[in-house]
């Protein structure tokens, strides 16, 4: 039961990375990035050649591959979302899907579909009475504690974070009041490409580096936002908690590979009862 | 090279059938249905499990057609409450999940194995080594079948109706007409007709695997609809032959540039489909072909 707590934890602390991302940029932009799991496979791949090819150690590679990842995701929003930007939500998220399909294929151009893995010692696992906790688990517990720290006091004691709090509650008043919308929508691609490359290193650690690892992670990534309500950026976090336990607990009763159903259902059950999400409030109104 | 020509027009019927029941769903009715795939699978099996256990091909088709109807409409109904956005990741999930449980519940579905062996419906009728010759000519008839049906529908007061719960759906409702009924069932016809596109795909493949269904299928039916432009149904059906004979084309391409294998020129071909979706979307955002207009859409346009 511990155990299970424990792995529960850390699988939610994976999503919650990438949620935060998605969420982020849906309450400054307004429409759901499906390219969030790409953005995530992309950002390992980024990392894989600092690490593995270059030889570069990890925290250093990760850390490079972020900045640079962060840069990318800016340019893919000067190329592919800006000029769409009054065009609305649903053309905004049909684009996004070209470039989850391209970033894929770039990755399969160049690195092949076989999975590969970073240059780490493997390491015992820690053991506190009955419960394992090896040494990727306590990585990703402690790097994304201090991303989500982080961001949460950009959020909220920076002129930046009230910069972006702004935007995302009315644009045309922060327009009014002398805010560069482009400026803060860069700004948050920044924020949001690196943590997507963090996310996707640790997932990279957890599992394999290879070009589905984004996908399988899209729907339950969406699902905590949602979870959360999606324009709630730190309630994302509380949401793939939630489900990170959810998947983990279900394992008693159904097997493991069965996990992205688990997802399916709660994100079907939250929307047919709280489409607004577990802590976010009621900014649906369709 | 007439084999090649029959197989690639064949691609195209199935391409242009997924291309049809998207432009239906959301190229008139704005619902974007990125678990295509999904339904086009559901499709392939219904009819192919039914026929393997030796139900008249024909009959399968019907109950895949209705089947996945059905689960269309139930999916639709969890989220065309909801903004867009919703509706795209239920789809999506409701796909992916199919695809697990016919991966795993291999008892029901032969799992990865897939299904082997499903008959094509009208085969004793054509003469030997004709039999992908019969069958183009089946699945083209399906294609003209479900053109001359959105046609239709595209003109009739549903289409209007369709239209406008696209174009506003708060004028839709307070002119006292249900926007979630009208969504429901656009969402069902829209199944339909992806369960007829994916017996024909088990019926022309005569075998199955849960490895064929992909995401991808979805990007062509977007790629199709976004060149042919968005409620055209005319506009589409070309578009999904210019693609395909641009992809298949593109095969040989392996010949002409030394070095290229076969999985980097499926890559580059991919990342172009992406590239020139979002391209589309920018520089061509109502593509190449032209919704159909009511007379009066008509008359009050041309005064300006």
């Amino acid at each position: 039961m511990g155990q299970l707590l424990v792995n529960g934890i850390v699988a939610g602390l994976l999503l919650a990375l990438p949620a935060l991302a998605l969420s982020l940029t849906f309450s400054v932009l307004r429409f759901a990035n499906y390219a969030v799991g790409s953005y995530l496979s992309c950002g390992a791949y980024l990392v894989y050649i600092g690490n593995v090819v270059l030889g570069m150690p990890l925290w250093l590679a990760a850390g490079a591959g972020a900045a640079l990842f962060a840069l990318i995701a800016v340019g893919i929003d000067w190329l592919a979302y800006r000029p769409l930007r009054n065009r609305g939500g649903v053309t905004l998220l049909v684009a996004s899907m070209g470039v989850a399909i391209a970033l894929e294929n770039v990755i399969r151009f160049f690195a092949g579909n076989s999975p590969r893995a970073y240059n780490v010692p493997v390491a015992r696992p820690m053991r506190f009475g009955d419960i394992r906790l090896n040494h990727e688990q306590l990585t990703i517990l402690v790097t994304v504690i201090a991303a989500l720290a982080v961001v949460w006091i950009i959020f909220r004691f920076t002129r930046l974070g009230r910069m972006m709090r702004a935007v995302a509650d009315n644009p045309d008043l922060a327009a009014v009041r002398g805010i560069s919308r482009s400026r803060v929508v860069a700004y948050v691609w920044l924020i949001a490409g690196m943590l997507i490359t963090l996310s996707g290193v640790l997932v990279g650690l957890d599992a394999n580096v290879e070009p589905q690892m984004g996908w399988t992670y899209l729907l339950p990534v969406f699902t905590a936002a949602i979870l959360g309500g999606i324009s709630n950026p730190m309630a994302a976090v509380a949401g793939a908690l939630t489900l990170g336990l959810a998947e983990e607990f279900a394992t008693l009763v159904m097997p493991v590979h069965y996990r992205m159903i688990v997802t399916f259902l709660v994100m079907v059950a939250l929307l047919l009862v709280r489409p607004w999400g577990l802590f976010g409030t009621r900014w649906v109104t369709k | 090279m007439t084999v090649y020509l029959i197989a690639t027009l064949t691609l195209v019927a199935l391409a242009a059938l997924a291309g049809l029941a998207l432009n239906l769903q959301w190229g008139m009715g704005g619902l974007v249905n990125f678990g295509l795939f999904g339904f086009y699978m559901l499709g392939a099996y219904i009819a192919g499990l039914l026929t393997v256990q030796g139900l008249p091909p024909l009959v399968a088709l019907g109950v895949a057609m209705l089947g996945v109807a059905a689960l269309s409409a139930v999916s639709a109904l969890i989220s065309v409450r909801l903004s867009e956005d919703y509706l795209a990741i239920v789809t999506l999930g409701f796909a992916e999940c199919l695809r697990l449980v016919i991966s795993y519940e291999g008892w029901l579905t032969r799992g990865m194995l897939g299904v082997s062996g499903i008959e094509r419906p009208f085969q004793a009728w054509w003469p030997r080594g004709w039999g992908d010759t019969g069958f183009l000519l089946l699945a083209l008839l399906a294609v003209l079948i479900v053109y001359t049906v959105l046609q239709a529908l595209a003109r009739s007061p549903f289409g209007r109706l369709v239209r406008a719960t696209r174009d506003d759906p708060g004028v839709v409702e307070a002119l006292g007409k249900s926007v979630l009924a009208v969504r429901v069932r656009v969402f069902a016809i829209g199944g339909a007709i992806l369960g007829l596109a994916g017996s024909l795909h088990a019926f022309y493949y005569s075998y199955i695997d849960p490895t064929q269904f992909g995401p991808i299928i979805t990007a062509y039916a977007f790629m199709a609809v976004v060149v042919g432009g968005r409620g055209s149904n005319r506009g589409v059906v070309a578009s999904a032959f210019t693609l395909i004979f641009l992809l298949e084309g593109s095969r040989f391409l392996i010949d002409l540039v030394p070095g290229l294998g076969a999985s980097e020129l499926a890559a580059i071909r991919l990342f172009l489909v992406g590239v020139g979706l979002v391209v589309l979307l920018i520089f061509k955002p109502d593509g190449f072909g032209r919704e159909p207009r009511s007379a009066l859409a008509d008359k009050t346009s041309s005064r300006f």
